[in-house]
C-alpha cells in the first residue's frame, strides 16, 4: 500500500498534523523514533542550529591546531613584553600604559590580546572546549542522576519517594546561581574530597561537580512524575504478573518510555549548563585561572568594555550563539519526538 | 585587614614619595597643590566619590585609605604632619599638642601638653583625658591599630582584661595642666608617628566603645561628619571650632564636601568629566585612562608613593627554602612586564623600601639593582639554569594572589614567568577580603605569591617588620614568606631603638634594605603611583594637595 503523500495534509499544522501523520504511519508500522527523525529534518530552522552546534564544537575542538600551527602560542601563555609586526609595523602585545592590542586579522592575535598578553582567539577556542566539556559532561551527570533518582521515588514510591522529594525540594528551593556560587567558592578554596577521591579547586571536575548537582532537581522532578504515571500502566502490570523484579521493570518497561524525554532535557541542559558554566566564572566561581572559559574571558573584558569592547563581546557571541542553537534545537528534538510535551527548564 | 591596611599604609607613603620624587627631579612633582603659588578661594560646596564605602568612619576603627582620607579632615592628634607634599608633609608637627614629645633618655617616656582652649566639632572642651580614652577605644573595639599601642605600660593586660573603663598604667594625664604622660616597656624610634595616626586621634571620654560609623563622634578637625548614610553617602562640613592657631594645619578652603559611594569607577571618571563630580578617590579606570590623559591633562597627576609590591618566598616550604632557588626568581622575574599591568602605575624597582622613606636606596631601583636593571628584561636564561642544576624544575608551585583588579592578572603571570623558568606554576585566585588573612595562616603554607605594602606611617621600620624574625606569628602573619635573616632582624630592633632617624640611622636602615634584597629573601618589583583628577570647577593648580601620608588633602580643595 502506497504511503499518503505529506502535501495531502495541508489543512493541519502543527502538532495536530503530526498526530495524524502518527496515526497513518502507525497503520505502516513506522517507529517513533524513526517517525521523530522524520519530523525532525522537516524543521529546517532546528536543523540549522543543530548544524551550527555542530561547527562551534568541531571550530572548538581544532583549537590545538589554530594555537600550535597558526597562533604559535598556547592559551595561558603571556606575552606582556613582546612585540609583533603586522604590517610590517613593529608593536607592542601590551602596551606601557597595560593597554593590549587589538585584532591584527593575522595568525598572531588574530582577535587581539587579553590584558595579561594572552592570544585571545586561542583562549576563545580553548575556552569554548572548556565550557563545552563542561556544559555536556554536567547535562550528562544530571541525566544519568535524575534518571536514578526519578525512577527510585517513582518506581518504589512510600518512604524513598519522601527522602528523595524532600532532598529535591531542598535543592529546588535554592536558586540556581546562589547555589552554585556558594558551591563554586567552597569548593575552589578547598577542593573536594569524597573518601578517596580528592580533587583540586582548579580541576574542571569542580564546575561540572557543581553544575551537574544544582540541575537535578529540575530534571528528576518531571522524571519522577512520568514513572509515577507509568508504573501504574498494563504493560507494567503484565511485566510484574510475569514475575519480573523492579529493576527489570524499571529498564527494559519503564525507562524506554523515557527516552524521548530524556534525550530532550539533555539537550537543553546543556545549554543551561554552558549558560550557567559561564555565569560562575564570570562570578569567579567555574574554571579557576589561567584556564580559559567564556565566562571568566567575559568577566576579564568588562574592565576594558570602553578601549578594547571585542574582549567581553567575543566570547559572549560565541556564549549566545551556542546557547541559541541548543535551545533552538533542543526544541525542534521535543517536537519532533513528543509534540504535547511541554519540557522547559524553569529557574 | 591586610590588603585594606596596606592601602591605608599608601597615604603616608604617597607623602614620602612626592618628597623623593622631588628630590629626584622626576617630573611628577605635579601641578597641584600650594606649588600653584595663587591665591586659594573659600566656600562653596563640592561632590566627591570613593568607590566603595570606608571600612569605618570612626577613627579607632578605620584602617584604609578611603578612611583615612576623609578622617584625617576630621579627628586630630596630638602630633600630626605638616599639611604639605612632598618631604615637608612627611614632617611631624604637634599638632594638638603644644610641641613635639618630649623623650625620655631612656625612650621609653613621652611627655606632652595639650593646648589650651581646645572645642570639639560640638563645642565640648577638650580635655588631656581624652587621649586615654581614646587609645582605651582602639584597645577595647580589637581594632587593626591595636598592636601598635601594646606597648604602653599595661596595655596588654587592658586588653586581656576586656574591661572598657579599666585603667592603663602606662598613660598618665591631668585635666586642669593638660600634661600627658606615656610609658613604653620598651624604647620604639616610631612611636612619635604613632601618635600621629588616627588611632591616636582625640575623641570626648565619653564617646561609647562602640562602632559609631553611622553616628561619628565629634573631633577636633577642619571638618564634622554632619551626615552618615553607610553605602550611600557621608558629609563633611566646616567646624566653626577648629583652632585658628595650628599654623602647620590650615582650616579647610570648601564649606561643604559631599562624599558619595559610587561603586563604578567607569561612572565616577565620566562624572568627574562632565562635573557631576569633583574628584574621585581611586585613579581612573585603565580603559578611560589614556583618554583622560590625553584631554584632561590639566587636572590629572599621577604621583608615586611610598610602597611596595613584591612576591614573596616562603623560605619554610620547598623550594623556595633553597636561597639559589629565591635568587634564580629574583633573576628571572620580569619586572616591567608586571608594571605593564598596572597601566602605567607601577614603577618599576627592587630596591624595598619605598621612594621616600628613609633609607631607600634609589640605586636598588635602577642599575645597582643585583638581579639585572629591574626596567629591562630578566635573564630567564640563568634563572632556568639556577632552577635546574637546584634540582627543582618541574616541581609543582601554587602561586597565591587575590581577585581584586589587577592583583590577579599580576598572579597570573607571575605563575606563567615561574613556568617559562621551569616549574609547573599555577595560580590560586582568592578572594580579596580573605587573602591576607589566608596567606597569613602558618598552617597555608603558601608557596609563593603577591604581597604590597603602603607605609602606615613615614618609618622605615613600618616596612622591615614585614621582614622581620620576630614578627613571624601563626596567625594573622604579615611575615608572608617567613623571613628569618638574624642579621637583619637584629638590626631592625637595634634600630627602632633609635628615637630620630639621622642621616646615620637612615643609612643603617639603607644597609638592611639591601642586604634584603642581595639575599633574596623577597622579590620586590616595584612602587605604585595614584592619582588626582579633578572636575574642570575645581582650582586645580593651586588646591589639590597630595599629601605624602593622607594622599589627596580635601582641606587644600577649593573651588575656581
Amino acid at each position: 500500500m502506497a504511503t499518503e503523500p505529506l502535501t495531502d495534509q495541508t489543512t493541519l499544522q502543527g502538532p495536530a498534523a503530526w498526530e495524524a501523520e502518527a496515526a497513518r504511519e502507525k497503520v505502516h508500522g513506522i517507529g517513533p523514533w524513526r517517525l521523530g527523525a522524520r519530523r525532525l529534518r522537516r524543521n529546517k530552522v532546528a536543523l540549522l542550529f543543530g548544524a551550527l552546534f555542530v561547527l562551534l564544537v568541531a571550530v572548538c575542538v581544532a583549537a590545538p591546531l589554530w594555537a600550535n600551527n597558526v597562533a604559535h602560542t598556547t592559551p595561558t601563555e603571556n606575552h606582556l613584553s613582546d612585540t609583533i609586526q603586522v604590517n610590517g609595523e613593529t608593536k607592542n602585545v601590551v602596551g606601557l600604559d597595560g593597554v593590549p592590542i587589538g585584532p591584527t586579522w593575522h595568525g598572531e592575535f588574530f582577535l587581539g590580546a587579553d590584558p595579561n598578553g594572552r592570544d585571545i582567539m586561542v583562549r576563545l577556542l580553548y575556552g569554548g572546549r572548556n565550557s563545552l566539556l563542561i556544559g555536556v559532561t554536567a547535562a550528562l551527570m544530571t541525566t544519568i542522576l535524575s534518571i536514578v533518582f526519578g525512577l527510585i521515588a517513582g518506581y518504589f514510591r512510600g518512604g524513598s519517594d519522601a527522602v528523595i522529594r524532600s532532598l529535591l525540594d531542598i535543592l529546588w528551593s535554592f536558586p540556581v546561581v546562589i547555589l552554585g556560587v556558594a558551591l563554586g567558592v567552597a569548593l575552589a578554596l578547598g577542593g573536594l574530597k569524597i573518601g578517596p577521591i580528592s580533587i583540586s579547586g582548579d580541576s574542571l571536575l569542580i564546575p561540572i561537580f557543581i553544575i551537574g548537582v544544582v540541575y537535578i532537581p529540575y530534571m528528576a522532578r518531571p522524571v519522577r512524575g512520568q514513572v509515577l504515571a507509568l508504573r501504574e500502566k498494563e504493560f507494567v502490570e503484565a511485566a510484574r504478573a510475569q514475575g519480573a523484579g523492579p529493576l527489570r521493570i524499571m529498564f527494559t518497561e519503564v525507562l524506554p518510555n523515557l527516552a524521548s524525554t530524556i534525550l530532550v532535557f539533555f539537550t537543553l541542559l546543556i545549554a543551561n549548563a554552558v549558560l550557567l558554566e559561564a555565569a560562575l566564572s564570570f562570578l569567579g566561581a567555574g574554571i579557576q585561572p589561567p584556564n580559559p572559559s567564556w565566562g571568566t574571558m567575559i568577566d576579564d573584558g568588562v574592565d576594558r568594555i570602553a578601549t578594547a569592547p571585542h574582549l567581553a563581546i567575543v566570547p559572549g557571541v560565541m556564549l549566545v550563539l551556542t546557547v541559541l542553537s541548543l535551545n533552538v534545537f533542543g526544541d525542534g528534538v521535543r517536537d519532533a519526538l513528543d509534540p504535547r510535551a511541554k519540557i522547559r527548564i524553569e529557574h | 585587614m591586610g590588603k585594606m591596611r596596606r592601602r591605608a599604609l599608601v597615604l603616608l607613603v604617597a607623602a614620602l614619595s612626592m618628597l623623593v620624587i622631588a628630590a629626584c627631579g622626576d617630573d611628577d612633582d605635579g601641578g597641584g597643590g600650594d606649588g600653584g603659588g595663587g591665591e586659594a578661594k573659600t566656600g562653596g560646596s563640592i561632590t566627591i566619590s570613593e568607590t566603595s564605602q570606608p571600612d569605618y568612619l570612626d577613627p579607632a576603627l578605620s584602617y584604609t585609605v578611603n578612611g583615612w582620607e576623609p578622617l584625617s579632615t576630621v579627628y586630630t592628634g596630638l602630633t600630626g604632619y605638616k599639611r604639605a607634599e612632598g618631604q615637608e608633609g612627611a614632617q611631624l608637627v604637634p599638632s594638638l599638642a603644644t610641641a613635639l614629645p618630649k623623650v625620655s633618655e631612656d625612650g621609653k617616656t613621652y611627655e606632652m601638653t595639650l593646648r589650651k582652649g581646645l572645642k570639639y566639632s560640638d563645642g565640648t572642651p577638650v580635655k588631656a583625658s581624652d587621649f586615654e580614652h581614646a587609645i582605651k577605644r582602639v584597645l577595647n573595639l580589637e581594632s587593626g591599630g591595636t598592636a601598635f599601642f601594646l606597648g604602653i605600660e599595661g596595655a596588654p593586660d587592658y586588653v586581656e582584661a576586656g574591661k572598657a573603663e579599666a585603667d592603663i598604667p602606662g598613660i598618665e594625664t591631668d585635666d586642669a595642666s593638660g600634661k600627658i604622660t606615656i610609658t613604653l616597656t620598651e624604647p620604639d624610634g616610631s612611636f612619635s608617628n604613632v601618635l600621629a595616626m588616627p588611632f591616636a586621634s582625640l575623641v570626648p571620654g565619653d564617646t561609647p566603645f562602640r562602632n559609631l560609623t553611622e553616628s561619628p563622634p565629634p573631633g577636633v578637625g577642619q571638618y564634622k561628619i554632619t551626615e552618615s548614610v553607610p553605602n550611600r553617602q557621608f558629609v563633611l562640613e566646616k567646624n566653626a571650632n577648629f583652632p585658628t592657631n595650628l599654623t602647620d594645619d590650615p582650616p579647610g578652603n570648601v564649606d561643604k564636601i559631599t562624599v558619595k559611594i559610587v561603586k563604578n569607577a567607569q561612572r565616577q571618571a565620566q562624572d568627574v568629566i562632565s562635573g557631576e563630580l569633583d574628584y574621585m578617590q581611586d585613579p581612573p579606570p585603565a580603559d578611560i585612562k589614556p583618554e583622560v590623559k590625553a584631554k584632561y591633562s590639566d587636572r590629572y597627576e599621577e604621583i608615586t608613593t611610598a610602597s611596595t609590591y613584591y612576591m614573596f618566598m616562603n623560605t619554610r616550604v620547598a623550594p623556595f627554602n633553597k636561597k639559589e632557588v629565591r635568587e634564580a626568581v629574583n633573576w628571572g622575574l620580569d619586572k616591567p612586564a608586571l608594571a605593564r599591568l598596572f597601566a602605567g602605575e607601577v614603577t618599576p624597582g627592587c630596591s624595598f623600601l619605598p621612594p621616600g622613606m628613609p633609607g631607600y636606596d634609589k640605586a636598588l631601583d635602577v642599575e645597582d639593582c643585583p638581579w639585572g636593571n629591574p626596567n629591562e628584561p630578566p635573564d630567564l636564561e640563568k634563572a632556568r639554569q639556577m632552577i635546574k642544576d637546584a634540582g627543582v624544575d618541574g616541581m609543582d608551585v601554587t602561586v597565591w594572589g587575590n581577585n581584586d583588579d589587577p592583583t590577579d592578572k599580576v598572579t597570573e603571570a607571575y605563575a606563567d614567568q615561574l613556568t617559562k623558568m621551569g616549574f609547573n606554576a599555577k595560580p590560586k585566585i582568592l578572594d580579596g577580603g580573605v587573602y591576607f588573612q589566608t596567606i597569613g595562616n602558618a598552617k597555608t603554607a603558601p608557596q609563593t605569591g603577591f604581597a604590597n605594602w603602603f607605609q602606615d606611617f613615614p618609618h622605615p621600620k613600618n616596612f622591615m617588620f614585614l621582614v622581620d624574625g620576630k614578627s613571624i606569628q601563626p596567625t594573622n602573619n604579615q611575615n608572608f614568606g617567613n623571613v628569618d635573616d638574624p642579621e637583619i632582624t637584629k638590626g631592625i630592633a637595634e634600630l627602632n631603638l633609635q628615637p630620630e632617624i639621622t642621616d646615620e640611622v637612615a643609612a643603617q636602615w639603607q644597609d638592611l634594605n639591601r642586604k634584603l634584597v642581595e639575599r633574596a629573601w623577597v622579590a620586590p618589583y616595584g612602587h605604585r603611583k595614584l592619582a588626582t583628577f579633578v572636575s574642570e570647577r575645581m582650582d586645580f593648580d593651586n588646591c589639590t594637595r597630595f599629601h605624602p601620608v593622607w594622599n589627596n588633602d580635601y582641606t587644600s580643595f577649593c573651588l575656581k
